[in-house]
């Protein structure tokens, strides 16, 4: 072989990569060959120093520009974001067993709660309990149309059947569902909340309008238990 | 033994310590903590810059694409499962953005060296070992971005990001073969520049 050929290999050698007999082989050229020798540790230098180079500072521009468009984006930030959480909620599949749908479901509207809560930066936020407190159909007046009221009387159907049902669950499915109500009606608390403070909120109209569809969502689920 | 033990578990510790920090900055940024993202990107800014000017070779391109790079850890961080370290998920973000601003701009990283098959062996030795010194880490930085895209791409996600070559090939879409020869062009030809430069000094 001839001392192009062996250059060739002479990254796979000083990374390792080489099989042993490869390796040998070389290593065999290396003792005999300066030319090649001076080659092997050239790249060695090459590689050592690559590996020890500097880190370079970006200016203060890059973060102040940065914010600048993380402040424009923000509103639809939020919006798109909570959209993609609800899109989430959307695609759960019934057939996942019982503590999934449950904790995906109360894990994600807590993300959604905790969202709203943070974005809107509310001055005083209300315990958890307080905003649990709420039955589920207060407030229903803030949504208005004649579609909200159907879901609404569609909920309170649903809920009426599974409370029958809920009796022969299971204490696991029971602890379940609880949960997942709960977890739903803070949600619905929370946006209810917020328009009360400020009634044309839109994002926290569209939001509530999508609680409420997926709490819908969530009781078809546990009528099939 | 049993001081090197106990040094070995602080230093894991440390590493966890870190680590867990990491997550809990990226679950407040998630979460909509300004304080929290700013302290994300102090902490990887550098990293990131870096990367994007050896990458780019242009110091206004790197500081817009730092920017850009920034902007969708902002918009993404969200979807951060920690299921790889946090500075494993921005890099690979960072040099996603790279490779889509080579696209953008019809670079191409396939190619080889210009002069088609290597041939140019250099069969001068650099004139000592000791002539790259801390000094002339200057001149290993030039002489980076003098290499064509397609070898600096492979040398600086190799041997300055640590990047495996399997890697290196899922990342670029090409083989490892090809990643390995790249890697090795890139390097021979940074010891041909590299002995240009000691030449000149000498005379």
């Amino acid at each position: 072989m001839a001392c192009q050929e062996y250059q060739e290999l002479i990254s796979d050698y000083i990374d390792g990569t080489l099989e042993l007999g490869e390796e040998a082989r070389i290593e065999r050229h290396l003792a005999d060959c300066d030319g090649c020798r001076a080659v092997r540790d050239d790249l060695l230098q090459i590689v050592h120093f690559s590996r020890q180079l500097p880190l370079h500072t970006p200016s203060s521009e890059v973060w102040t520009q940065l914010q600048t468009k993380i402040a424009a984006e923000r509103p639809t930030h939020f919006g798109s974001r909570v959209a993609a959480w609800v899109s989430r909620l959307k695609n759960l599949e019934l057939n996942l067993s019982v503590p999934q749908l449950a904790a995906s479901a109360a894990a994600l509207l807590i993300i959604f709660s905790v969202a709203l809560i943070i974005s809107r930066q509310s001055a005083e936020t209300p315990s958890a309990s307080s905003l649990a407190g709420r039955s589920g159909t207060a407030g229903m007046n803030l949504l208005s149309n004649a579609e909200d009221q159907e879901i609404e009387e569609k909920i309170e159907r649903l809920r009426e059947s599974v409370e029958q049902r809920r009796v022969t669950w299971s204490p696991e499915l029971q602890v379940a569902y609880d949960r997942s109500i709960r977890q739903v009606d803070q949600c619905l608390a929370t946006c209810r909340q917020q328009l009360s403070g400020d009634p044309s909120d839109q994002v926290s109209k569209d939001l509530m309008r999508d609680a409420y569809l997926e709490k819908q969502r969530l009781l078809e689920g546990f009528t099939k238990f | 033994m049993a001081c090197l033990r106990q040094t070995l578990e602080m230093t894991v510790t440390a590493q966890s310590s870190q680590t867990m920090t990491d997550l809990e900055l990226v679950r407040a940024a998630a979460s909509g903590d300004a304080v929290a993202f700013e302290r994300i990107y102090e902490q990887h800014r550098r990293r990131v810059y870096s990367l994007c000017a050896r990458m780019l070779g242009n110091v206004e391109q790197a500081e817009d694409l730092t920017q850009e790079v920034f902007l969708q850890v902002y918009r993404k961080i969200g979807s951060f499962r920690g299921d790889s370290a946090f500075t494993t998920w921005l890099h690979r973000l960072a040099v996603n953005q790279v490779l889509m601003h080579f696209r953008k701009r019809g670079v191409k990283l396939e190619h080889t060296s210009e002069e088609g098959d290597f041939t140019n062996v250099v069969e001068t030795p650099l004139q000592s070992t000791r002539r790259i010194s801390m000094v002339d880490r200057l001149a290993l930085e030039r002489a980076i971005a003098q290499l064509p895209p397609g070898y600096r791409t492979v040398f600086l996600l190799h041997d300055v990001e640590g990047y495996e070559h399997e890697e290196i090939s899922s990342t670029l879409g090409v083989s490892v073969g090809t990643s390995k020869s790249q890697l090795h062009k890139a390097r021979m030809r940074l010891r041909e520049l590299l002995s240009k430069t000691t030449s000149n000094a000498g005379e």
